[in-house]
C-alpha cells in the first residue's frame, strides 16, 4: 500500500508541475498586466498541437519541435497581446471576457485544423525506470525535470537580473517603477508573451505523454488558476508548490475516495485553504 | 415608465412572422435573458462577480424535472420545492463566501469551485441524473385556458408567449428591486463596501440577497430551458453556461434592466443568422464578444443613452 501511495504521490507531483507552469503564467500576467488570461490553457493547446505536428507530421526531432512549439506559442501570445490584451490592462472583467472570446476562437481553429479526434504522438522516449516497486515512465521524469528547470530559471532570473527586479518592482508599485525608468509597456508585453510561452512549453511536453484534444486547455487553466490562488497570487515559487500540492491532493484523493470526483478534491482543498488563509498558503500580495 | 413596456410590442411578433427559426431564437433569447438579468443584479448592481449562476441554471432544470417525475405533480407546483433547494444552496454558498469576506477574484473562484462540485455530483449520480447522457423531458407545463381547461404548452408560438410573459414578470420584479432601497444598498456596496458598512448597511445580508435573487432567476430560466428543449444534461451546469451569461450582460450593458436581454439576443441570434458550420459559429461567437468588449465598453445599450434613461 505504501508503494501505491508513493507512486500516486510521484504521479501527482508530475501532473502538478504542469499545473504549476500554467499557474506561474497566471501569477505573472496578473501581477504585471492586472488580468487573468483564461486563454492560457489554449496557448498550452497550441504548444501541444505544434509539438505533435512538428514531430509526427514534419518528422523533426522531438527536442527541436518542443523549442519551435514554444516559439509558436510565444508568437501567438505576442499577436494576442497586440491585438487584444493591450486594451484590457488592469481591467479584470474585460480581460476575462476577451480571453473567453479568444478561447472560442482558438478552439474552433484547432477543431477546423485537427478535428476532434484525439491525437497520440509516437513514443519519443519509451520505457520506464523502476525504483523498488514503483515504475515511472521516463518521459514523465524528463517532463518533470524540464519544467522544474524552467520554473527555477524564471525564479532565478526574477531574483537576480535587472529585468527581474524591474518586473518585481512594477508588480509592487507601478508608478514608482515607472519613475525609476522601467519601460512599463515593454515589460507588460514581455510578461504577457512569456506567460504564453510557458504555457506552450507545458503543452509541448504534455504532448509527449498524453493524447491531445482541442478542448484540453479548459482543464489546465482551471487547475492553473487554482494552484496560483492556493499559493497566493503573486508568489512565483508558490505557484509551483501550489501546483504540486494540487496534483498530489487529486492523486491521493482519487486513491482513497471515488475517482469520478478526482477534480473535486483539489477544489475542496482550495476552498478550505481560502477560508482559513484568505491570501493563499504563502501569503503573497493581496 | 417601466422597462417592461419596451417588451410589450414583442407579443405581436408571432402575428407578423411565422418564421420558426426567428421565433426559436427569440424563445432562447428570453430564457437566457432571464438568466442574464439575474446575473446583472448580483454583478451589475451589487458588484459581486459570481460564477454560481450556471450551476443554479442547471439545478433549476434537473430539480424541477426530478421533483415533477417523482411526485407526479405539475411543472408549476414542482418549481416550488425546486426554489426551496436553490434558496438553501444559495444560503450555504453565500454564507461561506460572505462570512469569510471573499471578494472579487477570490469570490469568483470559490463560487466557481462550488459550481464545479455540484456539476460533478450531477455528472456522477447516475441512478438519479442518468450521468452524461442526461434526461429526456417529455412533460410540458400546462396552463388553464378559459373554455378549454388545462392545456399543454407545446409548439413554438405557445412557448414564445410563455417565455415572453415570464421575462416581463422578471423584468418588473427586478425593476422594483433595483429602484427600491434594496437597489440603492446594492449600489452602495458595489461602489464602496467599507463606506456602505459605516453607513449602517448590513452588507452581509444584502450581498446574500443579491446572490440569492440571481440564483433564483437562473433556476427559473434553467427550468424553462430544460422543458422547452426537452433535454437536460450536465453541460447545462457548466462554467460555459456561467460565462455565457456574463458575456450577455457585458455585451448588452451592465447595470441597465434590459441590457442583458439585448446581449442575450445578440449572442443567441447572430451566430445563427450568419450560416456557418459549428466550428465557425463558435469562432464568430468569440469574435463578437471580443469586438464588443473592446469597442463598446459600456455595451450595446450604452450606445443609446436615451434608452439607458428609460431602462
Amino acid at each position: 500500500m505504501t508503494q501505491v501511495i508513493l507512486g500516486q504521490v510521484l504521479n501527482g507531483i508530475i501532473v502538478g508541475t504542469l499545473y504549476g507552469i500554467i499557474a506561474l503564467g497566471v501569477t505573472l500576467t496578473f501581477g504585471i498586466t492586472g488580468i487573468v488570461n483564461f486563454a492560457l490553457g489554449q496557448f498550452m493547446m497550441i504548444g501541444a498541437y505544434a509539438a505533435w505536428h512538428l514531430t509526427d507530421v514534419v518528422h523533426l526531432p522531438y527536442p527541436l519541435s518542443v523549442a519551435l512549439a514554444v516559439l509558436i506559442a510565444g508568437l501567438a501570445g505576442f499577436l494576442s497581446d497586440r491585438a487584444l490584451f493591450q486594451f484590457t490592462r488592469n481591467n479584470l472583467v474585460n480581460g476575462l471576457l476577451v480571453s473567453i472570446g479568444l478561447i472560442s476562437v482558438i478552439e474552433s481553429g484547432a477543431l477546423l485544423l485537427y478535428t476532434a479526434t484525439p491525437k497520440n504522438m509516437d513514443f519519443v522516449l519509451s520505457g520506464s525506470w523502476t525504483l523498488g516497486a514503483i515504475t515511472i515512465s521516463r518521459m514523465k521524469v524528463v517532463t518533470f525535470a524540464v519544467l522544474l528547470a524552467v520554473i527555477a530559471l524564471t525564479w532565478l532570473a526574477l531574483a537576480n537580473t535587472w529585468l527581474g527586479r524591474a518586473t518585481r518592482a512594477y508588480a509592487q508599485n507601478p508608478e514608482a517603477a515607472m519613475l525609476m525608468g522601467v519601460k512599463t509597456e515593454m515589460l507588460q508585453v514581455g510578461v504577457s508573451v512569456y506567460s504564453c510561452a510557458l504555457a506552450g512549453i507545458g503543452g509541448a511536453l504534455y504532448a509527449g505523454i498524453y493524447s491531445l484534444e482541442p478542448s484540453m486547455g479548459a482543464l489546465f487553466i482551471l487547475k492553473g488558476v487554482e494552484a496560483a490562488i492556493l499559493a497566493g497570487v503573486g508568489n512565483l515559487a508558490g505557484a509551483l508548490v501550489g501546483g504540486i500540492i494540487l496534483g498530489i491532493t487529486e492523486s491521493i484523493g482519487a486513491l482513497f475516495l471515488p475517482t469520478a470526483f478526482r477534480d473535486a478534491y483539489g477544489l475542496v482543498f482550495l476552498v478550505a485553504i481560502l477560508l482559513f488563509r484568505p491570501s493563499g498558503l504563502f501569503g503573497g500580495q493581496k | 415608465m417601466s422597462a417592461a413596456w419596451l417588451l410589450v410590442p414583442l407579443y405581436l411578433v408571432p402575428l407578423v412572422s411565422h418564421n420558426e427559426v426567428l421565433l426559436t431564437i427569440l424563445i432562447f433569447t428570453y430564457i437566457l435573458g432571464i438568466l442574464a438579468i439575474g446575473f446583472n443584479i448580483v454583478f451589475g448592481y451589487a458588484g459581486q462577480l459570481t460564477m454560481f449562476h450556471g450551476a443554479a441554471f442547471g439545478i433549476g432544470g434537473y430539480a424541477t424535472f426530478l421533483i415533477l417525475s417523482k411526485l407526479g405533480i405539475s411543472f408549476w407546483l414542482a418549481m416550488l420545492p425546486m426554489f426551496a433547494v436553490i434558496l438553501l444552496l444559495s444560503m450555504l454558498v453565500g454564507w461561506v463566501c460572505f462570512k469569510f469576506r471573499l471578494r472579487e477574484f477570490y469570490f469568483a473562484v470559490v463560487t466557481l469551485a462550488f459550481a464545479e462540485l455540484i456539476r460533478l455530483v450531477v455528472l456522477n449520480w447516475n441512478d438519479v441524473t442518468n450521468g452524461t447522457l442526461g434526461l429526456l423531458v417529455l412533460d410540458k407545463p400546462t396552463i388553464w385556458w378559459p373554455g378549454r381547461g388545462l392545456v399543454k404548452i407545446d409548439g413554438t408560438v405557445p412557448w414564445y408567449l410563455l417565455t415572453l410573459t415570464v421575462l416581463c414578470a422578471v423584468t418588473v420584479v427586478s425593476q422594483l428591486i433595483v429602484r427600491s432601497w434594496i437597489g440603492r444598498n446594492f449600489a452602495a456596496i458595489r461602489l464602496n463596501e467599507e463606506l456602505a458598512q459605516t453607513l449602517g448597511i448590513n452588507t452581509f445580508r444584502y450581498k446574500m440577497l443579491a446572490f440569492t435573487i440571481s440564483n433564483v432567476f437562473a433556476a427559473l430560466a434553467g427550468a424553462l430551458f430544460g422543458f422547452y428543449s426537452n433535454y437536460i444534461e450536465p453541460a447545462q451546469l457548466s462554467i460555459t453556461q456561467s460565462l455565457d451569461a456574463i458575456a450577455m450582460v457585458l455585451l448588452g450593458g451592465m447595470g441597465s434592466i434590459l441590457g442583458p436581454v439585448v446581449g442575450a439576443f445578440l449572442l443567441t441570434g447572430l451566430p445563427h443568422v450568419i450560416e456557418f458550420s459549428a466550428e465557425l459559429r463558435a469562432a464568430t461567437y468569440g469574435a463578437i464578444l471580443i469586438l464588443v468588449i473592446l469597442l463598446m465598453p459600456r455595451g450595446v445599450v450604452g450606445l443609446f443613452s436615451r434608452w439607458r434613461h428609460v431602462a
